[in-house]
């Protein structure tokens, strides 16, 4: 098991966003979290990363069986696990092939992703379209070499053409080298493209669904709405839940 | 000096008391301030007393590369007190790059230079300012521009290994149509570092910036006076941005601006603060320590200009 969450909860700002949640990603595997906003998708990508102002009240994460619940969070980007921001921070100042030079583990080709060199030359994120700013995430995230990468929301904000391009490099930098992914989003284009093996949904700090057939939860979602799938276990809207 | 020869215009070396090297090509006349003043009576109407040290350049012709200028102390409680003078003739563009510097950690030693730059009508002026001391050091660098009409000043300055105290102070005065930026950046570490910045817009459409990025590390205290005075209608901009790393810094910047003109445009803007923590963990989390990531950060704020 790559990432292995127990019975996590989390309180931020002295309130529980997150109330037991058990999650397991296998290496290879490409999971999905969905949920409205504020259903606490964002505080789980924080916890898992170890930001500071997420306290963990109960439960324990593991990464490749190692008990990763307190550790810093460099440490944690160190063992394998790679974020990719919905908003990042702009670093004036620094540009952001002076950040990749710093981080990188493998060397990159960055004609694959960049049509010329601009962007790398650059202050991070200062700025940068909603465009640049994903692809700055994602060049990010490959040079770190990962073994699980998050992508928060990495669809937000994002033209049909920047998110076929953006899906096309996850696809075939990521997934197709065995990297594990957890996407979180509320948007169908991004499952359609990456097809993951489990979908979670996320509702009010639960995990009120995990179910292998991301098609099925995500019809539930559209036709009945996310609310839908906490009576899901009752009515039998998910069959296949794991 | 050869291989130097070939990529600057002109050079001065003075390391301690001594010149070490001085030559220039076609273009410039270099020469100490000492031989300027005795040879060339018409530089005393610059030189505010007789100087005893430091360099007179003055730019005649456009030259191909920089001009650089070199200021050491390697020995131990050695006192530097150079007068420069440097004046760049009508419709000439150069630029300058200047080390002031201790060669050692501990050299206890004092350096104080007082530089005057005129840049005559149309020219244009890059200048760069380096400092590096050692931390028991004490440093007053002091300078004036004067702009005619049209000349352009764009000066860069900065500081980030700093004497126990470093007094830094410029005054500048432009004519009409002339502009000056002014790019400052400093850290204080285990000591003091004031800075006087005055800018005076005499002409009409001459404009001014003064961008200050100072950061104050452990038991250091930094003050900037920056004041930006129009009597032309032109335009100004005050841009103080200040870094506390520690408990025991302190950063005071007092923005001044005074309006004579209704034609002139005067604004300031100032922050002062400590790092952000998201910028912090958005670093951190690429896989860099805590002190890397402020690294980073530092080395970016206080601007990636090298020499």
């Amino acid at each position: 098991m790559l990432l292995k969450i127990e019975n996590l909860s989390v309180k931020t700002y002295g309130k529980e966003v997150l109330r037991n949640i058990s999650l397991e990603i296998k290496k290879g595997e490409v999971h999905a979290l969905l949920g409205p906003n504020a259903s606490g998708k964002s505080t789980l990508t924080f916890s898992i990363m170890g930001f500071p102002g997420y306290e963990i009240t109960y439960g324990k994460i593991l990464f490749e069986g190692k008990d990763i619940t307190h550790l810093p969070i460099e440490e944690r980007a160190k063992l394998g696990i790679a974020l990719a921001f919905q908003n990042p921070p702009a670093i004036k100042g620094v540009k952001l092939s002076h950040l990749l030079k710093a981080i990188s583990k493998q060397p990159l080709n960055m004609n694959h992703f960049l049509s010329d060199n601009d962007l790398l030359e650059r202050e991070i994120n200062v700025g940068f379209s909603g465009g640049e700013k994903k692809l700055s995430e994602i060049i990010q995230i490959l040079s770190l070499n990962p073994k699980l990468a998050i992508f928060d929301e990495i669809d937000a904000g994002l033209d049909v053409i920047n998110l076929e391009k953006l899906m096309w490099i996850i696809h075939d930098k990521l997934i197709r080298s065995g990297v594990s992914l957890l996407l979180i989003t509320h948007r169908g284009n991004i499952l359609r493209f990456l097809e993951p093996d489990v979908a979670h949904v996320l509702l009010h700090g639960e995990i009120v669904c995990s179910s292998r057939n991301w098609r099925k939860t995500w019809k539930t979602i559209l036709r009945y709405g996310y609310e839908k799938c906490r009576e899901c276990k009752e009515r039998e809207l998910c069959p296949n839940q794991s | 000096m050869k291989n130097a020869e070939n990529v600057k215009s002109a050079s001065y070396v003075q390391i301690n008391r001594e010149i070490r090297s001085i030559f220039a090509k076609e273009g410039v006349i270099l020469l100490s301030s000492p031989e300027a003043y005795a040879t060339l009576e018409w530089t005393r109407n610059y030189f505010n007393q007789k100087p005893i040290e430091g360099y007179f350049i003055w730019v005649k012709k456009r030259v191909e590369h920089p001009i650089s200028t070199c200021f050491t102390i390697s020995s131990p409680k050695t006192y530097q007190n150079p007068t420069n003078l440097v004046v760049v003739e009508k419709d000439v563009a150069t630029e300058i790059y200047s080390i002031c510097n201790a060669a050692k950690p501990i050299l206890n030693a004092e350096h104080k230079s007082y530089s005057k730059v005129i840049l005559k009508e149309n020219s244009m002026l890059k200048m760069k300012h380096f400092h590096n001391w050692g931390k028991n050091d004490y440093v007053l660098s002091s300078i004036e521009f004067i702009l005619e009409k049209g000349a352009k000043l764009s000066s860069f300055y900065k500081c980030i290994n700093p004497p126990k105290k470093f007094k830094i102070e410029s005054k500048t005065t432009l004519d009409n149509e002339s502009s000056a930026d002014f790019e400052t950046a400093v850290l204080a570490k285990n000591g003091e570092i004031e800075m006087f910045d005055f800018l005076f817009l005499n002409g009409e459409k001459s404009s001014g910036m003064i961008k200050l990025r100072m950061i104050s590390d452990e038991n250091s205290k930094i003050s900037s006076h920056s004041k930006i005075v129009a009597k032309g209608g032109g335009k100004g901009h005050i841009d103080c941005m200040g870094l506390l790393l520690s408990e025991s810094s302190f950063i005071n910047s007092t923005p001044e601006l005074v309006n004579a003109n209704k034609n002139a445009v005067l604004t300031h803007e100032a922050a002062i603060g400590k790092i952000s923590e998201e910028e912090l963990n958005y670093l951190r989390s690429r896989g860099l320590s805590k002190d890397e990531a402020v690294n980073l950060i530092v080395t970016g704020f206080l601007g990636e200009v090298s020499a």
